[in-house]
């Protein structure tokens, strides 16, 4: 069998594909259909199952701010995502109160996701409701004006546009909020 | 086995039967090199903004979430891609002792790559992309790649198919086992990803982006150093029982291993467990290529000293060996907990793609170039000084990168010291990863004149041929 493993080109695509699709199928189609959390959106109004809350669907206006987020390419610097480290949910907790971890059932709308890979920058995926629209504006107009030391890149082209900057903001007053973690603690109470 | 190499090298150069055109390999050599250069410029603004990021920042087009993208794909698709693509249009033929099936075919495929390249720089700084890491190119574009990668394939297969020695050499098993696999692997991230979403579509997205590196450029890559270390050093290969469970091994592991991108994030636990227990399984296939390189230079160390290409090849596969330590050692959940999400990733993850990979494209380039041009190298000294600052300036940014990003990830695992200082104490490691990129782009640019300039040289006298 070596001996023909050696001299036989079909015989070699058919064997690294079949070792191939063995580890393929496993890890991206099996998963799903065994996780369901993976396609059910949150839902729980009852406090005894732990945190309460709603996933929804984003607006027309969100939306277009998520496809500014996409366009800038911000989740180059920014992560969405509590991971399963005591950390993550002290530091991007807000006023005392620890940040939720993220889990699957929070992202089943997210197309393409934005879970991101590297932290240049805080992660976002508790930043809505955090900071007032005129915060972001200054922010966005240039970092540094806010954030002494910051790094990030000034989109002055965003600020200038009303309506841009009204659903990039948008979009980000949405993100985490699904989920009731410090109902009382918004800059908008 | 182990002269195979040998004779079907032997009747390459023999003049009797077979002169080779080499005309697609001179097509993907030359663009190549020309988006090393280019892109290479993209990376030095981009880790310029690290520093001074107010540097060409009022400029929708030239801002970094514009430019990264840029630089990951102009690095992976303009140059190494393309030069893995061109160097497999000289081996292939070469070991299998025929003519390349098609040139015209070849050559098709070398400009319909360099429409795509092109065709991506104009998409990605405008900000059209498809917001997935790895797989930004808009789907016309990404249905063009597989358009090129199908052309690619068709041409490669059918050289082997007609192939003058029936057993293979291990250099012929890694492209077959790439082009099939990179098909897959390409789908999967840029149109399956299409139709998905959220945990659903991230996982399959990771598959794609750890398999382009694992199941793209690690079989082509390293098909390219089992054929030029050899050839480089005139030594047979060491083993080709051990070459096979390499191959073997790769094929079966590699797969698996996408959720560990995802560890302790939102994903189910027991895949994060499946991905931990075969990233450390990647050390097999890992250790029995690295092995197998090594022992083939016992003896032949020496020549190190007057060959570019075998500077380059045995560092890369020093880098590859490092890279692949590295990768299974951060899947463990409790190393991930410190250096995911920091600059300790880039770090590691140049030293994969720049390091070793690249570093095997450059060994081919130097050492198919005087033969596919028919000229000596332009200069013997400016290679020996384009490895010398690659090396050094590559060595620095991955160590700067590696302190740097470990010591970012205890900082942040401390939750009293606020964002913000964090990334102020990261200033002299990004100051530093910039220096080091200046060096790596000096040596870019000798090399990529050198090859420019044996390319549109003088053709010399006719006894001089290298």
């Amino acid at each position: 069998m070596e001996r023909k493993v050696d001299t036989s080109a079909l015989w070699a695509v058919i064997a690294s594909l079949v070792l191939f699709f063995i580890g393929g199928i496993l890890t991206t189609v099996a998963p799903p259909l065994i996780d369901h959390s993976w396609s059910k959106p949150f839902k729980n109004a009852d406090p005894a199952k732990g945190i309460t809350g709603e996933l929804r669907p984003l607006n027309a206006q969100q939306a277009a701010g998520r496809l500014i987020y996409l366009r800038e390419g911000c989740r180059y610097c920014h992560t969405q995502q509590i991971r399963t480290i005591l950390a993550d949910t002290k530091r991007y907790g807000w006023k005392g109160v620890d940040a939720p971890i993220s889990t699957p059932d929070e992202f089943v709308y997210d197309q393409p996701h934005v879970f991101g890979t590297k932290r240049t920058g805080p992660d976002l995926a508790r930043i809505g409701g955090k900071y007032d629209t005129q915060w972001h504006r200054t922010h966005f107009r240039n970092p540094r004006n806010l954030v002494k030391g910051s790094i990030m890149p000034p989109f002055p082209w965003i600020v200038a546009d009303p309506v841009e900057l009204a659903q990039l903001t948008a979009y980000l007053q949405t993100l985490g909020r699904d989920k009731n973690w410090r109902p009382a603690n918004d800059y908008e109470k | 086995m182990q002269d195979q190499i040998s004779r079907a090298e032997a009747t390459g150069t023999s003049g009797s039967a077979i002169v080779h055109e080499d005309l697609t390999s001179r097509w993907f050599m030359l663009s190549s090199v020309a988006y090393f250069f280019i892109v290479g410029i993209i990376a030095l603004i981009i880790a310029g903004k690290y520093v001074w990021p107010d540097f060409m920042g009022t400029s929708s087009w030239l801002t970094y979430g514009r430019l990264r993208p840029l630089h990951v794909n102009g690095m992976l698709f303009g140059w190494l891609l393309a030069a893995d693509m061109g160097l497999t249009f000289y081996i292939v033929p070469r070991l299998c002792g025929v003519k390349l099936w098609s040139e015209k075919l070849g050559v098709a495929t070398g400009i319909l790559w360099n429409v795509i390249v092109l065709s991506a720089v104009v998409t990605l700084m405008a900000g059209m992309n498809k917001g997935l890491e790895y797989a930004e190119l808009v789907t016309p574009i990404s249905v063009l790649v597989v358009v090129a990668w199908l052309m690619f394939a068709a041409n490669i297969f059918m050289t082997i198919a007609g192939r003058k020695y029936q057993a293979m050499y291990v250099t012929i098993w890694y492209f077959m086992g790439c082009i099939l696999w990179t098909a897959f692997v390409y789908l999967t991230g840029n149109f399956a990803t299409l139709v998905t979403s959220g945990v659903n579509q991230a996982n399959l997205h990771w598959m794609y982006i750890h398999n382009a590196v694992g199941l793209i450029f690690t079989p082509i890559g390293l098909g390219i150093a089992y054929y030029f270390i050899p050839r480089s050093s005139n030594t047979p290969l060491h083993s080709h029982k051990l070459s096979m469970i390499g191959f073997w091994a790769l094929a079966f592991v590699y797969v698996w291993t996408g959720a560990h991108h995802m560890l302790h994030g939102p994903i189910s636990q027991w895949l994060q467990s499946i991905a931990i227990a075969f990233s450390v399984m990647l050390v097999i296939p890992v250790w029995a290529v690295v092995y197998n390189l090594i022992r083939t230079m016992k003896g032949q160390w020496h020549q190190l000293r007057d060959s570019v290409p075998l500077k380059f090849l045995m560092s890369g596969v020093v880098f590859y060996l490092l890279t692949c330590f590295q990768g299974p050692m951060h899947s463990l959940r409790t190393v991930n907990a410190i250096v995911s999400k920091t600059d300790w990733i880039p770090g590691h993850a140049h030293m994969a793609v720049l390091g070793a990979f690249s570093f095997f494209a450059i060994a081919g380039t130097y050492y198919t170039a005087p033969r596919i041009f028919g000229k000596p190298l332009f200069s013997q000294a400016l290679a020996n000084w384009s490895y010398w600052m690659i090396m050094i300036g590559g060595l620095g940014m991955f160590t700067t990168l590696w302190l740097g990003g470990f010591w970012q990830g205890w900082q942040w695992n401390n939750v009293a010291i606020p964002f913000i200082d964090t990334v102020v104490a990261l200033q002299p490691v990004w100051l530093m990863r910039f220096l080091s990129g200046v060096m790596i782009f000096s040596g870019i640019v000798m090399f990529a004149y050198n090859v420019m300039a044996t390319a549109l040289g003088p053709i010399p006298e006719p006894a001089s041929r290298a």
